[in-house]
């Protein structure tokens, strides 16, 4: 496993992902002085990563598993580039034992960790009991599947109620049953076992602790592959809709300076229990009674690493790609510090009125704000197409403060000024999120969503000046684009610069 | 030169006179005064700053259809509006109600991936009837009258566009 410091060096890497995570790879590379390859599918013949990098390669087909799932289309791409490393992003093959073993095995480096590391996380019993024997605090259960009552009454009552029912094949919210007291076991149980058997074809149920109102914590941590690990601080993370994050900030308003420590000392000792190389992220669920409990580990760049950069001063693809390179970690623990509050707000193309469901089409204009504090990483510009094939996510936003309450106050500001014609997203979820007293106190658990949200009842109100005022400029612009029209252009020619052109010939004498 | 608009936003009307006398703009808002707004396009034509009562606004406009479908942005807050002239809201206001279409449209381009009613099948208000996958999210589409399914165009694995026709179905009130 320990790799030699002399064959590892490469000038030229391949970025196996799209979207914004490809784009900031290629920031970062290009800053380090490496040349860079983009590789694109069809429906991403003009998207943001291929413009900016030094040559990009077609891979295939629009949908992922003809083009960005395909290891061997990645492989060759690398091979007619010469490219001598590989950077996976998250998502895709980024999590990919086989992958990552085919790239070490043609000669290249994988910017990322072991093949043995991922699959030993992949496995949700594997890393558990791995935890366990490493002395990190696991959720109260039964790594043995339970078909007997009685048997799952009994390891209830040793843990508490309520406890969870979980398929052990299961996934994605299904198959899981909270079960509250030993009258429910056994119908449960008969259920769960159902459900299981005919949506995965495997009818091992685990008992396990159910924590009430959880909170999602996180620590970035960086190995070197040879047992040193640093950790970079905690996020947190418990905004989310459909299990997925929505909201990110660090620091974490719910860990006492004693629960940081004790959670980010646990986080090294999982990395280091495996030698862990590269970036990577220890998940742990927080109880309200400020226990924790390691729930898994994730063997990438995570999509929320910039509040951790925003918050430490530091740059993790440059950390990774050094840790590849063979320079070990390029951060010293004891000089890592927070300093200050950052939030990161995902724009996701989709309606939160309609339950989230997904919107696309194109871009048809959009104002990036910007100011003291705002980063924005994006994959997306004005005239772009978001293409049904992939993930909704089109950029993410980033604002630091000296503090939580700037770091909110910031938010609202970058928010109000932030537009975005063209798909429906979700901009005015994250100022209805900042007006909602439980997120404003720290409070919030990852019931946030469900319990708070009401998609009857959310979009920011506007009061009556702006009311009359959108009516009056909507009227204008009206009145504006049809006397454009008359004017004697072809057709049905109203583009904003014709229009534009009209509408300051028409308006001269105005202030 | 006069010109009078219905604008309808969030199941709000609103009605909007704007005159030009040479260089002067004016505009009344819902049987307000016809008062004179100093506006102008900004951001390369992206948007409007306009006073008015007393506040300045930056308003972000964009034309999404090329007819009468605007998308505007004020202080975050999207809203979508439709404006029509007054002539052409009262041409439509004359005929009547119109019934409720019984024609389910694809909304967003995607992978038909199940179509869960056959024609001449009796389907109810809200009851899905066919799966349109985009983004790696299924989105089930429901009937949005009762009836019965006349014909059903596509088949699954077609693509489709935002409007085609997926299920058609003639409205039975009474079912």
């Amino acid at each position: 496993m320990a790799t030699s410091k002399t064959n590892r060096k490469f000038d030229k890497v391949l970025v196996a992902n799209r979207g914004e995570i490809a784009v900031r790879i290629i920031q970062g590379l290009k800053e380090m002085g490496l040349g860079t390859v983009a590789v694109y599918s069809e429906a991403d013949r003009t998207a943001l990563h291929v413009l900016m990098a030094d040559e990009a390669v077609f891979i295939g087909e629009s949908p992922a598993t003809e083009s960005y799932l395909v290891a061997d289309r990645i492989l060759a791409a690398a091979a007619e580039t010469a490219a001598g490393a590989i950077h996976p992003g998250y998502g895709f093959l980024a999590e990919n034992g086989p992958f990552s073993r085919q790239v070490e095995e043609a000669g290249l480096i994988f910017i990322g960790p072991t093949a043995e590391s991922m699959e030993v996380m992949g496995d949700k019993l594997a890393s558990r009991r791995k935890m366990r024997s490493s002395g990190i605090p696991v959720v109260p259960g039964t790594d043995e599947a339970v078909t007997d009552p009685e048997v799952a009454v009994g390891i209830a009552e040793k843990i508490g109620y309520p406890v969870l029912l979980k398929a052990s094949a299961g996934g994605g919210g299904k198959g899981m049953r909270i079960v509250r007291e030993s009258g429910e076991m056994a119908s449960a149980l008969r259920q769960t076992m159902g459900e299981a058997r005919s949506a995965f074809g495997n009818d091992a149920i685990f008992v396990e602790k159910y924590i009430e109102d959880p909170k999602h914590i996180e620590v970035q941590v960086l190995g070197d592959g040879l047992g040193n690990v640093i950790h970079v601080f905690e996020r947190e993370c418990s905004v989310q809709r459909r299990h997925q994050k929505v909201i990110e900030e660090s620091p974490s308003p719910s860990l006492t300076p004693e629960l940081r420590m004790r959670i980010c000392e646990a986080a090294v000792q999982t990395a280091e229990a495996i030698d862990y190389r590269g970036a990577g992220t220890v998940e742990f669920i927080l109880a309200p009674d400020g226990e924790f409990y390691f729930l898994e580990m994730n063997t990438r760049l995570q999509v929320e690493h910039p509040v951790t950069e925003m918050v430490t001063g530091t740059d993790l693809v440059h950390a990774m790609v050094k840790i590849a390179l063979g320079e070990g970690i390029c951060y010293r623990q004891e000089d890592l510090r927070q300093q200050g509050w950052a939030l990161e707000f995902r724009l996701y193309a989709e309606d939160p009125g309609k339950n989230f469901a997904p919107s696309i089409g194109r871009i048809e204009s959009m104002t990036v704000p910007q100011g003291p504090g705002v980063r924005l990483d994006t994959g997306v510009y004005e005239g772009y197409d978001v293409p049904i094939h992939y993930d909704p996510m089109l950029a993410k936003l980033i604002v630091w403060g000296e503090d939580r309450q700037q770091a909110i106050a910031r938010s609202r500001r970058v928010l109000r000024e932030f537009t975005l014609h063209g798909p429906g997203h979700n901009l005015p979820f994250h100022l209805w999120a900042l007006e909602q007293p439980s997120f404003l106190d720290g409070s919030y658990t990852t019931h946030f969503v469900e319990n708070e949200f009401d998609p009857a009842d959310w979009l920011p109100k506007l009061d009556d000046g702006q009311a009359e005022a959108l009516v009056a400029a909507t009227a204008l612009f009206e009145a504006l684009r049809r006397s454009g029209v008359k004017a004697g252009t072809e057709g049905r020619d109203c583009s904003p610069r014709n229009w534009r052109l009209n509408a300051l010939r028409s308006m001269t004498g105005n202030k | 030169m006069k010109k009078r608009y219905i604008l309808n936003y969030d199941d709000n009307q609103h009605g909007a006179i704007v005159a030009r006398d040479g260089a002067e703009t004016m505009v009344q808002v819902d049987g307000g005064d016809l008062t004179q707004v100093n506006f102008r396009p900004v951001l390369n034509g992206k948007a409007i700053s306009i006073r008015f009562g007393g506040r300045l606004h930056l308003i972000h406009l964009s034309n999404a259809d090329g007819n009468g479908s605007v998308k505007a942005t004020i202080s975050g807050r999207p809203v979508s509006l439709t404006v029509m002239d007054e002539l052409r809201a009262q041409a439509l206001e004359s005929l009547g109600d119109v019934t409720e279409s019984g024609t389910i449209a694809a909304d967003i381009p995607g992978l038909v991936v199940q179509i869960k009613v056959t024609v001449g099948q009796v389907v109810h208000k809200g009851e899905p009837v066919i799966v349109v996958e985009a983004m790696k999210m299924q989105n089930e589409l429901a009937a949005s009258t009762s009836g019965t399914v006349i014909e059903i165009p596509v088949t699954e694995g077609d693509s489709v566009n935002p409007g085609d026709p997926l299920v058609i179905i003639e409205p039975e009130p009474g079912v």
